[in-house]
């Protein structure tokens, strides 16, 4: 099956045109969920019907509004071995992405505004119609020693600022970036952890980082972050209107507890999880397999995958290596708890391809991170299927919830709109298909999905009126 | 363990000498320091005839501008067949396992596993135990368990023995093992965990002490050496608190009067020169093993 095959020649950038009478809407934006027909002409939201009673069903053909990626890494410049703009671009539209927030911690960062206009160039010139955005640094060089020209990456078209993977541990810099991004309208993305606790970490602290020999990352390193985030908010949103703190890649139970009470208390945070935090837990780091959802017991404690003799893939996948680390299955359930009942906003990738230079070794010396873009739809899918979260849910988080994390340059994306250039993903429900290096379109090496199969195959990725991908057989 | 016995027999005459592996390549592939476990596998291998090479590297395999898997590659090119690696990275075999096409045997891997040592303490403990059985005999693994890989593989290969196997040193060296000692080895076998020293002693039938390294002061582990001496190392006094005949053991190297007092080190008690001679025998039974199955 050629699933993920590069698009025929000419295809991508096409304006595009859709006809489908028998589809499954769904449509966060506005609230609606169903069968119904859509038409797209060259580009453009011709009508959009929704049919009571129409043949669309929700485990058959899919339209929902472009995926918004909040958290990827394209790592162009400086190591476009592992990435370029364009081949993170063709992955973010294989995984039926219309727009992606691209982190800075490229080489050189992203921390000038010349460097944001560079990024923006390079999308365009790429070709793709999937929709490039910027995050600027928050500290020049990411070094967390003083502000980076925030006002000028603004000015630039940066739509918001994150040092990420090198979190800012100074709070008085915390506090003073928070502030003036607040200024200027745009959100502080922060990688939450307290690296006082994460010194040389190569694993969730636990059960199965002990067995392992494995150096732990304990939830709390997460979870202090959060609380010196959350209290530092507190003060700078009375004095700072605009301020909005954006927490990335929650994996803890305890971390989502804090969010929960400060959404509660009234304080502008938001935050996302990424489908491998959701669904994929540290057992795997032993050599299981299964979905972290499967690996719990009856009163939602992680079940031991040596006592389930569940262990059937070889140990140390350095694929598997990611930094928040992949938690117990009991926080991946918090994780999915949270997203169902809205704590989390928006679902991210955290899209970190590397090269196999730098992950084909050992796993303590294997570079954090995997190349979720292609593989979120399908494994949220699966998600789906437990029945603990809905369809529109996981399409929300991935489209208006997201979109309005953005703000300003999130305005009028994630919705399916007559009239409108499309900006949508088609995706078969319950096609399948086989995650193969072959199938991806990332240039990054070792998805600790490689062999498996899953559901939602997606067949066509339409944005800003043109096609972004469109899947060879079912063109 | 039989096939050890048989070792132990070549062992133990004038001229060691087996004819077992010649011409295999065995190459020791050591990215840290080790003297007893790389001479231990020379030895073993010499004794059985085989091919023997020896490889160490400073530092890691990415200082080093190799990778392990590159390093790997050379060795089996230049004719191993069998490949002891000793790594400072949890895993780092499994990665080269993969790829290798001969066998790989662990001579110890961060803080995860060191089998060969497991399985010298097992043997060195059923020569000694009253018919050869540690079965509902209480084991007693004494200090940094944290960081040791003896540890660890200890705890597979004694518990699946049927001991009632002890962990005990202070409480920032023994994160995470309650969980553990809940959850069980395997799923299943228990053992127990406590900071109460005298309690783990007591009716004992053997001890085996942990090396105690400088850098756990730096890392704020524990206050001193001293301190740590004051309450964990295993002296005549505490061990008077075991069984009669408590056996003692140490993976080495030792650092007599921090973690054993020199006295019970080299007491009638004391295994620790045994444990390194029972090395031979166990690494000639695993080469030949391993070696029997291609």
């Amino acid at each position: 099956m050629s699933v993920g095959a590069p698009s025929p020649a000419g295809v991508v950038g096409r304006s595009a045109d859709l006809e489908l009478s028998d589809a499954w809407l769904v449509d966060p934006a506005s609230g609606r969920e169903g069968g119904g027909e859509i038409v797209v002409r060259d580009g453009i939201v011709e009508s959009l019907r929704w049919l009571d009673g129409g043949a669309g069903r929700e485990d058959g053909i899919v339209v929902a509004p472009g995926f918004i990626d909040l958290h990827a890494h394209l790592r162009d410049p400086g190591n476009e071995a592992a990435e370029t703009v364009a081949s993170g671009l063709a992955a973010a539209a294989h995984g039926g992405f219309t727009t992606v927030c691209a982190m800075p911690n490229t080489t050189p960062p992203i921390d000038h505004a010349a460097m944001v206009a560079a990024m923006r160039a390079a999308a365009e010139s790429s070709g793709s119609p999937v929709r490039l955005l910027p995050f600027g640094t928050a500290t020049a060089g990411r070094a967390g020693e003083r502000l980076a020209a925030l006002g000028e990456l603004a000015a630039a078209g940066a739509a918001g600022f994150s040092d990420d993977g090198a979190p800012i541990q100074d709070g008085e810099l915390f506090r003073n970036a928070l502030a003036y991004a607040g200024m200027l309208g745009l959100p502080l993305i922060d990688h939450p952890e307290d690296g006082t606790l994460t010194v040389g970490a190569e694993a969730h602290d636990g059960l199965v980082a002990t067995v392992l020999g494995l150096r732990g990352c304990p939830a709390a390193a997460e979870a202090n972050a959060v609380a010196r985030d959350l209290a530092l908010l507190a003060e700078v949103a009375a004095e700072v209107p605009g301020a909005r703190l954006h927490l990335t890649h929650l994996s803890t139970a305890a971390s989502l507890d804090h969010v929960r009470r400060a959404k509660a208390a009234g304080l502008p945070v938001t935050c996302d999880v990424t489908p491998h935090h959701l669904a994929l837990s540290d057992e795997w780091l032993a050599g299981a397999r299964r979905w972290a959802w499967q690996a719990l017991d009856d009163d939602g404690a992680a079940r031991d995958p040596w006592r389930d003799a569940a262990l059937v893939a070889a140990p140390y996948d350095s694929a598997l290596r990611v930094n928040p680390p992949l938690r117990s299955a009991t926080d991946a359930a918090a994780c999915l708890a949270a997203l169902a009942d809205g704590t989390i906003d928006a679902i991210a990738t955290d899209h970190a391809p590397h090269t196999e230079v730098d992950k084909a070794v050992e796993f303590g010396l294997a570079r954090p991170g995997i190349a979720g873009l292609e593989t979120a739809l399908g494994v949220l899918l699966e998600a789906v299927d437990t029945g603990k979260v809905t369809l529109r849910r996981v399409v929300e988080a991935l489209t208006t919830g997201p979109a309005r994390v953005l703000g300003p340059a999130g305005v009028g994306l994630g919705g399916l709109i007559e009239g409108a250039p499309a900006e949508l993903v088609v995706f078969d429900r319950s096609a399948r298909w086989t995650v193969e290096s072959s199938s991806l379109h990332t240039r990054g090496h070792g998805s600790p999905l490689l062999g498996r199969s899953l559901p939602g195959r997606v067949m066509l990725t339409i944005a800003q009126g043109r096609v972004a991908f469109e899947d060879p057989e079912s063109a | 363990m039989d096939t050890a016995e048989a070792m132990a027999e070549i062992v133990g005459r004038r001229r060691p000498r087996s004819e077992a592996l010649r011409g295999v390549g065995v190459t020791n592939l050591f990215y840290e320091a080790s003297t007893r476990t790389r001479v231990s596998f020379e030895v073993a291998a010499k004794h059985l005839s085989a091919d023997v090479v020896n490889v160490t590297a400073g530092g890691s395999s990415v200082e080093k501008g190799e990778s392990l898997l590159d390093t790997m590659r050379t060795l089996e090119a230049l004719g191993a067949r069998v490949l002891v690696i000793r790594h400072a990275t949890s895993g780092a075999p499994y990665l080269v396992a993969r790829e290798f096409g001969g066998s790989v045997i662990n001579a110890g891997d961060g803080r995860h596993a060191h089998p060969t040592q497991a399985l010298l303490d097992l043997y060195t403990l059923r020569r000694h135990l009253p018919g050869a059985s540690l079965l509902g005999r209480k084991i007693v693994i004494l200090g940094d368990v944290l960081h040791s890989r003896v540890a660890r593989s200890n705890l597979w290969t004694l518990t699946a023995a049927g001991a009632d196997v002890w962990i005990c040193g202070p409480a920032t060296l023994l994160r995470g093992f309650d969980a553990w000692a809940a959850a069980g080895v395997g799923g299943s076998r228990r053992f127990t965990v406590t900071s109460d020293i005298a309690t783990a002693l007591r009716d004992a039938d053997a001890v085996m002490a942990l090396r105690i390294q400088q850098e756990r002061m730096a890392a704020g582990l524990l206050p001193s050496l001293h301190e740590y001496a004051a309450a964990f190392a295993l002296t005549a006094e505490r061990l008077a608190l075991a069984a009669g005949g408590c056996l003692v053991l140490h993976p080495g190297p030792m650092n007599e009067g921090v973690e054993i007092a020199p006295d019970v080190a080299r007491g009638p008690r004391s295994l620790v020169t045994e444990q390194v001679r029972n090395g031979v025998p166990i690494r000639m039974a695993i080469l030949s093993l391993v070696t029997s199955v291609e």
